[in-house]
């Protein structure tokens, strides 16, 4: 049974609000997950509110790209990665044993740390490659594409090189076109894996102000290691600590007056 | 130590020091020199040797078998050694990358791609007879498809070049990053996809590369072609029959009395020489305009 | 590509908050004076419990800056901008407090207090004044103007004539204890409203820092000791 999108659609335009349409709840149940024998995430439950920023926060090795890996369910692609639990969208398991895991893929984009466009691609095929890799077919693709790098607050950057390689942009437009590539798909739900991290300061602000913008259409995870990226851009933040969740609430309160004393140990730079 | 007012602050490099640096680099100049003058020695002679034999008759014609008279030329040769090449490449490098994409792929690290590449591995130090023996007594003893066949030539040296495609292909492969097929993946294209779509095109120059020097290496094989196409004088199109071809026909004729014959082995050699030189060039050229990202 | 776009609407929107706050309390100040000349106990009473809005802005802002620096770490104007405005917020609630000090001694004053004309205009003077200064602070701050914010010190200087004006005047009440003991509040409503108008001083101040970054008392803007008669 395959995953059904629903999904409005959103008028081409320049960085005009587009329409915001029905995010989608993703909630983690129970979730275990190995790398072989390690003990990676540990019994984890955590919501990700539907058209709102939630940002994971913790010292390297906590588990949190781990954790945001099991949503989409690109964890298991790791040799001898096992994972338990459940991870409901919209009330729906992505675990369930008759889901076919390329459409939960569709479904959950990721974006990730170092930008990956194909090499061997323009810059117009990287972000249909999303559409012809999924299998569905030509039509209207020139569109999706716009609309896709509009989103992306890339397309007036681009507009006049759509064939150039996609590795020709810089570091900021690669991961810009990433998320173009991403967004292609139309997916529901999109998670970010430290996606700025290797960008200067600029290109990570618009980064962040994209974020803000996409969060009216998508719910958006953020991985991150940069506690002040929490801090601007997400509205709730859940702190992980040793593959466990220790807390998450809204970012001011997470920020200002934590509930547990290893997050004010954390957030303050005692540690981590 | 005096501290003199205006002193470095860097001790300068000690004489000793700099005269054992001059030693070593011209130790290793001469070792670089002396690994490089057999070589160009073998070059030089061959092209020697052999240019005086070529001429608009040397490639046109086919050899005549004659002991008196026009030796001919080396056509039948050529164009068997390409027919025969050719053939065998068209059954070795789709399989040969079939495996490699296997190994890297989907089997991985699993017990049996280990077992596949350890064996793979093993038939690249098969010594090119070998092969040569195994389709002669297999395909020619047992008289199945007629005798001596050019296409049973293929068959002996796409065995050899079987593992060496594998091998290099499958190095090429492992070199496209991990994080291509992640993002491939994420999108959620299903596995096929991502190596059709992203992996092999990302690789296709470093395959090309691996193939070409794959056939340069099956062109100069002497041995499987003795056994299995053996010689003929004619030109012929038809792989089915024996076929003649540039290691053999060299073979051949250096053992001849006459001059003449051995003049036009040495031409032949040139010819085969060059060939691989070009393959190879090709092979670099193609390598180094692209690479992967 | 705009960056830090709700931050930026985030920081003006604090900014307002604590501008509108210096609003109220020219209004407020008014409202006093208009109670004092009047000599309204009840639209004194009002002041008095209208203090809870002040003092909920002031919660308000407080916070607003408390959560604006836990989540976007501002640096260069933009702390300084913050830092300020958590200044003049104080002096805000500070200013609104001192209406109600007046409000309070409007009632205390009996119901037909035996009042001293002078006096009384002397003091709707200063609160005119007064109420001058702090409108003047927070056209000042809102428009960065340095210039317009160190002028508060001259015309702080009149609300300081006033007020010694006002101590001369209470001297000359006779000796009727009523009216001795009305004097001394009026004294008490003077002092606050000159105390008003050093916060609105204080005020200029913070914008000076904004714009140079550089945090000086402007001269004269010292709390004034008890002036004897020149």
């Amino acid at each position: 049974m395959t995953f059904t999108l629903v999904r409005t659609e959103e008028q081409a335009g320049t960085r005009s609000r587009p329409q915001p349409s029905q995010g989608r709840r993703v909630s983690v149940k129970g979730l275990n997950a190995w790398y072989g024998s390690q003990h990676a995430v540990k019994g984890l439950d955590l919501d990700f509110e539907p058209n709102r920023v939630t940002a994971i926060i913790g010292p390297s090795g906590c588990g949190k790209s781990t954790l945001v890996r099991c949503v989409n369910r690109m964890h298991e692609e790791v040799p001898g990665a096992r994972v338990e639990g459940a991870v409901l969208l919209d009330g729906q398991d992505l675990y369930a044993g008759d889901v076919d895991v390329t459409s939960v893929r569709r479904a959950v984009g990721m974006v990730f740390q170092k930008a990956n466009p194909f090499p061997t691609m323009s810059v117009f095929d990287n972000v249909a490659a999303g559409p012809r890799l999924t299998g569905s077919r030509g039509k209207d693709l020139a569109e999706r594409v716009e609309q896709s790098l509009r989103a992306a607050a890339l397309w007036d950057e681009v507009k006049d090189r759509l064939n150039k390689p996609g590795t020709s942009l810089s570091g900021g437009q690669q991961q810009r076109l990433c998320i173009a590539r991403t967004l292609a798909v139309e997916p529901e739900v999109v998670l970010m894996d430290e996606p700025c991290s290797a960008l200067d300061p600029l290109a990570t602000l618009r980064i962040e102000e994209l974020i803000e913008e996409l969060k009216s259409r998508y719910t958006i995870a953020v991985v991150t290691h940069n506690m002040q990226q929490a801090g601007r851009v997400a509205d709730s933040t859940a702190f992980m600590l040793a593959g466990e969740l220790v807390e998450v609430g809204p970012t001011e309160k997470i920020f200002t007056k934590p509930d547990d004393e290893r997050t004010e140990q954390y957030v303050t730079g005692k540690f981590g | 130590m005096s501290a003199v007012a205006g002193r470095a602050v860097l001790p300068p490099v000690s004489r000793g020091r700099r005269r054992r640096d001059l030693v070593m680099r011209v130790l290793l100049g001469l070792g670089t020199a002396l690994a490089l003058v057999p070589l160009v020695l073998v070059l030089w002679y061959v092209a020697k040797r052999g240019l005086g034999a070529w001429s608009a008759h040397f490639f046109t014609s086919d050899p005549t078998g004659n002991f008196l008279g026009d030796p001919g030329g080396v056509k039948s040769a050529i164009v068997g050694t390409v027919e025969i090449v050719a053939l065998a490449t068209v059954m070795a490098v789709p399989l040969g990358i079939g495996v490699a994409l296997y190994l890297t792929e989907y089997g991985r690290d699993s017990r049996f791609a280990k077992l596949v590449r350890y064996f793979v591995d093993v038939m690249t130090g098969v010594p090119s007879i070998v092969f040569g023996l195994f389709v002669y007594i297999v395909l020619i003893l047992s008289s199945v498809g007629g005798g001596y066949a050019g296409w049973k030539g293929s068959v002996a040296l796409a065995l050899l070049m079987l593992p060496i495609v594998v091998r290099s292909a499958e190095v090429v492969l492992l070199l496209v990053p991990g994080s291509l097929r992640e993002a491939a993946l994420a999108l959620g294209a299903p596995r096929w996809r991502v190596v059709l779509r992203v992996v092999l095109p990302t690789a296709l120059p470093g395959l090309v590369t691996g193939t070409l020097l794959a056939i340069a290496r099956a062109a100069g094989e002497t041995a499987p072609l003795l056994f299995t196409a053996a010689i003929v004088n004619g030109t012929s199109f038809d792989l089915g029959q024996r076929m003649n071809s540039l290691p053999v026909q060299i073979f051949n004729d250096i053992g001849q009395a006459q001059d003449r014959l051995v003049a036009r082995a040495w031409g032949a050699a040139l010819a085969l020489v060059l060939l691989v030189l070009i393959l190879t060039l090709s092979a670099r050229l193609i390598s180094r305009r692209s690479r992967v990202a | 590509m705009e960056t830090r776009v709700a931050f930026q609407e985030e920081l003006q929107r604090l900014q307002a908050q604590a501008l509108e706050g210096l609003d109220m309390v020219v209004v407020t100040l008014e409202r006093t004076m208009e109670a004092l000349e009047q000599q309204d106990v009840e639209l004194a009473q009002m002041v008095v419990q209208d203090d809870d809005r002040l003092d909920g802005r002031y919660l308000e802002v407080h916070q607003g800056i408390l959560s604006l620096l836990a989540r976007q770490a501002p640096v260069a104007t933009d702390l300084r901008l913050v830092a300020a405005l958590l200044d003049v917020i104080k002096h805000v609630e500070r200013m609104g407090d001192q209406c109600v000090n007046i409000a309070k001694l409007i009632p205390l004053s009996g119901h037909e207090p035996p009042r001293h004309r002078a006096l009384v205009e002397t003091l709707v003077e200063m609160g005119r004044l007064s109420g001058a200064l702090v409108q003047q602070a927070g056209r000042a701050f809102a428009e960065r103007d340095v210039a317009l914010a160190e002028d508060l010190v001259a015309r702080d200087v009149a609300v300081n004539q006033l007020n010694r004006e006002c101590f001369r005047l209470a001297l000359e009440a006779g000796d009727d204890p009523d009216a001795r003991e009305w004097a001394m509040m009026m004294l008490l409503a003077a002092r606050n409203l000159e105390r008003i108008g050093d916060n609105a001083v204080d005020i200029g101040e913070q914008t000076a820092f904004v714009v140079t970054g550089l945090f000086r008392e402007f001269t004269d803007a010292s709390r004034p000791a008890v002036i004897g008669p020149r």
